[in-house]
């Protein structure tokens, strides 16, 4: 299951390491419309439902590591969607300045008339390393802080945007937990509300 | 030399006022503002965040303290944006008449008669086709 769902992921997968403030990033615009737009399909998972979900993931398989994923996040496999990273500092939900441009980029996204009017969930999510609902409050807060410097600083409409956090129960790649490609942020397209 | 490009183009749009042929996108925007301050946001915003302006507040706070270059592209920075999201909210205005000529039967919202003016920009007045391009739609 978990394959299947990595293999449903959008192809364009993103490493914006910026390094220091005169690293290049690969990332463009183009590339995040490219992902996000088209092809919507009718799906009637709420951010509040998934979210709940998320917590419900820990209650039902305790421990260290889940063996399972949440059931409802298999509804979004196949929407359109974009894996980003964006740095923040450690334990803590504020973006890094290196992360600026990326957030900016998304912004020059989302404001496009591609992708006006259309819905995205903010999903952030954490690697395994540390105690899961902490992983999960962790990536809540992220995914509400890069939804809040969207809505603020660069005045994409609120009512578009919604910040769900998954912390270590969707990793993106299970078989190492740990690594650094867990760490993301990705932003999935529900579609026009 | 990166910086400086960044900075001189900033201070061309800001002098050439809304008749600019070009405006630039907030990744371009807050990019000057992470490369010219980001060690002083490090240094004394460390609990500020992008939301709310809380960077850009932080960082007037603490003026005296700040490297020059920052202070001067704090406002560069602001005025960037302010340009762009002005000319979103032009745009749909100044092309009302290519929409009323060219789209009709479109639906009004969620940027469907902006898409449809992008599909049609052969046909497309020069200033709406201006005003998109200032908005960053293309």
């Amino acid at each position: 299951m978990k394959k299947l769902l990595l293999a449903g992921l959008s192809a364009a997968v993103m490493t914006a390491a910026v390094v220091g403030s005169s690293a290049q990033t690969q990332l463009n615009r183009n590339e995040i419309i490219n992902s996000l737009q088209g092809a919507q399909q009718k799906v009637d998972v709420s951010a509040d439902a998934l979210q709940k979900a998320a917590f419900e993931n820990i209650q039902k398989y305790p421990g260290a590591n889940s063996p399972q994923g949440v059931p409802l996040w298999d509804k979004l496999a196949s929407l359109r969607q974009f894996n980003i990273e964006i740095t923040f500092d450690f334990d803590s939900a504020r973006i890094k300045p290196e992360s600026y441009e990326t957030v900016g980029l998304i912004a020059d996204a989302l404001h496009t008339p591609y992708l006006q009017g259309q819905t995205f969930f903010i999903v952030g999510h954490t690697d395994a390393k540390g105690d899961r609902e902490y992983n999960l409050e962790l990536s809540i807060r992220r995914a509400k802080a890069v939804r809040e410097a969207l809505v603020t600083t660069f005045q994409v409409p609120s009512q578009y945007l919604f910040a769900v956090g998954m912390g270590e129960e969707q990793l993106r790649e299970p078989s190492k937990p740990d690594a650094a490609i867990n760490r993301r942020v990705q932003l999935i397209n529900v579609g026009y509300r | 030399m990166k910086r400086l490009i960044f900075a001189l183009m900033a201070t061309l749009l800001l002098a050439s006022g809304p008749a600019a042929a070009q405006t630039v996108g907030f990744a371009e925007a807050i990019k000057i503002l992470s490369a010219s301050c980001g060690a002083d946001i490090e240094k004394y915003c460390k609990s500020a965040t992008l939301a709310n302006n809380g960077i850009g507040q932080c960082l007037a706070q603490n003026e005296a303290k700040v490297s020059q270059k920052c202070n001067a592209d704090r406002a560069v920075v602001a005025s960037l944006i302010q340009e762009r999201l002005a000319a979103q909210a032009a745009a749909p205005k100044i092309c009302t008449n290519d929409a009323r000529r060219l789209c009709k039967g479109v639906k009004e919202g969620a940027g469907h008669v902006l898409r449809c003016l992008l599909k049609a920009q052969r046909s497309v007045g020069e200033k709406c086709n201006t005003a998109i391009d200032l908005a960053g739609y293309r």
